[in-house]
């Protein structure tokens, strides 16, 4: 038990990073074919099961494992060109090691960190990795040897200069507000709630939410901030001259620095763990009820499912008939879930610690791929800004509008707590 | 006509917000996505093997074919050379020979269209004076194993059936 709970935070770490990149390829392709009013890829498959086409991105990623490595001649820095991708992909990959999944846990009276990094400097760890994630673009750009190549990881470095300055304020002004660098203090301070309003950084701090998530999409260079890979000007950008998996680690870098950002936000902002409403004593102490509420969701989103993937899943593949399956696993699954949750909400067991725990993990990850969704959501609704538009949003707008949101920031809490 | 103003756009404070217009982009496509995810019967995508194109009409330009005269069911093509001198890709290949069933007085004893040459301009259509050869047989895929296999001859080419109701050639 000591060692599962220790090693727990770093197979999440795994799991929400690598793993779910192939998942994340897949919604960008997906989401983007629905928005365009398209299908996206649904063809793929192992023996009749596609996954609604999650086995098309492994196929990809598979492809890009196994495709030959070459190395242009003309490369003189042999070793920068092939340490950049890693650079980046390293960098974005630690970005994740601070995110607290659930709240500490306390067995026998030892307490567990939820973090696959226990420390309290979490804001200050992703910062630094964040950051870090742009030297290998920018080295992978000027190891290249090649104009689009260094002109891409140009617009990466200036893009970056720009917005890291107004992230960083944001981020104070939420530091100032929380009071606390700590991240898993910063959600237990989101689980109050102000008369009836749960107090979400995005509630109590809107001006820096929108800074914080316009300076992550810069961050991890998305749409509509992609200017380094800007593919109708500069040929592929930064990664122009790079191919198999040195591209596929720069690919899978944009994914979970993606994920990343989007989790840090998820924990700033969004609640990270938390119900509205729900701290996790409260959750802990009425467990039961939580049981109950949760075994009739899961009814009804499995049943609505079933319904759902009867009307859509309409081509067949040869092999195994594939909506026969999913329904035995969707029904088979949540029948052992139920039966599961309801052997200890009708008190058979106590496991209410752990219960809660694997309920938080649950809440992270869901409210993780909302955020993921607006990424893509975002990606295929706004245009490529200009490179000087880019450049005077962060400079001219962002950056006097987070220094004059921790001016206010700064009065608002030294007049709140003048009295105390 | 008098000089039309173009109203200038992105100076007001609202637009210069960006978000309000961001925001309703952003519904826009979420209006799309959601509207696809729980029907996606109104997504225009075919599933092209297991659906077919129903877009085919009689002027889609697909594979050639030669026609036959309504008399006698015989050979349209006068072998005139007409459609091997318009066209651009030099793909039609056609050695004339002598008629003696007396409907005329010439005919091509060889007649072969390579596909793999083909450009699908449509050019030997207009240039045939007795409306010979025609590409209004709708196909669209042309399949084979080897190259000889794209290599369309006489035979092949008076077989294949046109899509529109004039089946025969409307020369006099």
């Amino acid at each position: 038990m000591n060692t599962v709970l220790i090693l727990l935070p770093l197979i999440l770490t795994i799991l929400f990073s690598l793993a779910t990149v192939p998942i994340l390829v897949w919604m960008e392709r997906r989401v983007a074919a629905l928005i365009q009013d398209r299908l996206g890829p649904n063809r793929c498959h192992i023996n009749g099961i596609r996954l609604g086409g999650i086995i098309q991105s492994i196929a990809d990623m598979m492809k890009l494992v196994f495709k030959e490595e070459f190395l242009p001649s003309h490369i003189k820095n042999k070793f920068y060109y092939l340490v950049a991708p890693s650079i980046a992909f390293m960098s974005a990959f630690l970005t994740f090691m601070v995110i607290p999944y659930a709240d500490n846990i306390t067995i026998n009276d030892k307490t567990y960190y939820m973090q696959a990094l226990p420390t309290d400097l979490g804001v200050l760890w992703f910062l630094a990795f964040a950051g870090l994630g742009v030297y290998g673009i920018i080295l992978g750009g000027w190891a290249s040897h090649n104009k689009y190549a260094i002109l891409g990881s140009m617009r990466a470095t200036a893009q970056v200069i720009g917005y890291e300055v107004a992230m960083g304020l944001s981020l104070v002004s939420m530091l100032i507000t929380y009071g606390t660098i700590s991240l898993n203090e910063m959600v237990t301070y989101q689980s109050q709630s102000f008369f009836i309003i749960p107090a979400w950084g995005i509630v109590i701090q809107p001006i820096a939410t929108i800074i914080f998530i316009i300076t992550a999409f810069a961050e991890t260079n998305r749409a509509p901030f992609d200017a380094a890979e800007g593919e109708s000007e500069i040929v592929a950008g930064y990664h122009t001259e790079y191919g198999a998996m040195k591209f596929g680690l720069y690919f899978v870098a944009e994914y979970i620095a993606m994920a990343a950002s989007g989790a840090l936000i998820v924990t700033i902002f969004l609640g990270g763990y938390q119900l509205p409403y729900l701290n996790t004593a409260d959750l802990i102490n009425n467990f039961e009820l939580v049981l109950w509420l949760i075994i009739a969701f899961a009814v009804v989103t499995s049943l609505m499912f079933l319904k759902w993937m009867k009307s859509h899943n309409i081509y067949n593949t040869s092999g195994l008939d594939e909506k026969k399956v999913y329904a035995t696993l969707i029904i088979g699954f949540t029948a052992f879930a139920i039966l599961l949750m309801s052997y200890y909400a009708l008190g058979f067991g106590h496991a209410s610690a752990v219960g809660v725990m694997i309920l938080q993990f649950a809440i992270f990850t869901v409210k993780l791929f909302f955020l993921h969704f607006v990424f893509i959501w975002v990606r295929w609704t706004l245009p490529r800004f200009r490179y000087d538009q880019t450049q005077k949003l962060g400079w001219n707008i962002l950056l006097p509008l987070s220094l004059a949101n921790i001016f206010i920031t700064a009065i608002v809490v030294v007049g709140v707590n003048y009295g105390n | 006509m008098g000089i039309k103003v173009v109203e200038r756009h992105g100076n007001t404070f609202k637009e210069k917000l960006y978000l309000p217009a961001i925001f309703a982009g952003m519904k826009s496509t979420l209006k799309h996505f959601t509207k696809n995810l729980s029907d996606a019967s109104n997504i225009p995508t075919i599933c092209y093997p297991e659906e077919k194109p129903t877009d085919i009409t009689p002027r889609y330009r697909g594979v050639h074919r030669l026609t036959h005269r309504e008399e006698d069911d015989s050979i349209a093509c006068v072998a005139c050379f007409m459609c091997a001198t318009a066209c651009p890709a030099n793909c039609i290949e056609i050695v004339a020979t002598f008629r003696d069933d007396g409907v005329d007085e010439k005919m091509p004893a060889i007649f072969n269209i390579d596909l793999l040459e083909c450009v699908f301009c449509g050019y030997c259509v207009e240039a045939c004076p007795c409306d010979a050869i025609r590409m209004d047989s709708g196909i669209y895929s042309v399949i084979g194993k080897v190259r000889e296999d794209f290599i369309y001859n006489k035979a092949k080419l008076l077989s294949i059936k046109g899509i529109s109701k004039e089946e025969y050639s409307l020369a006099k």
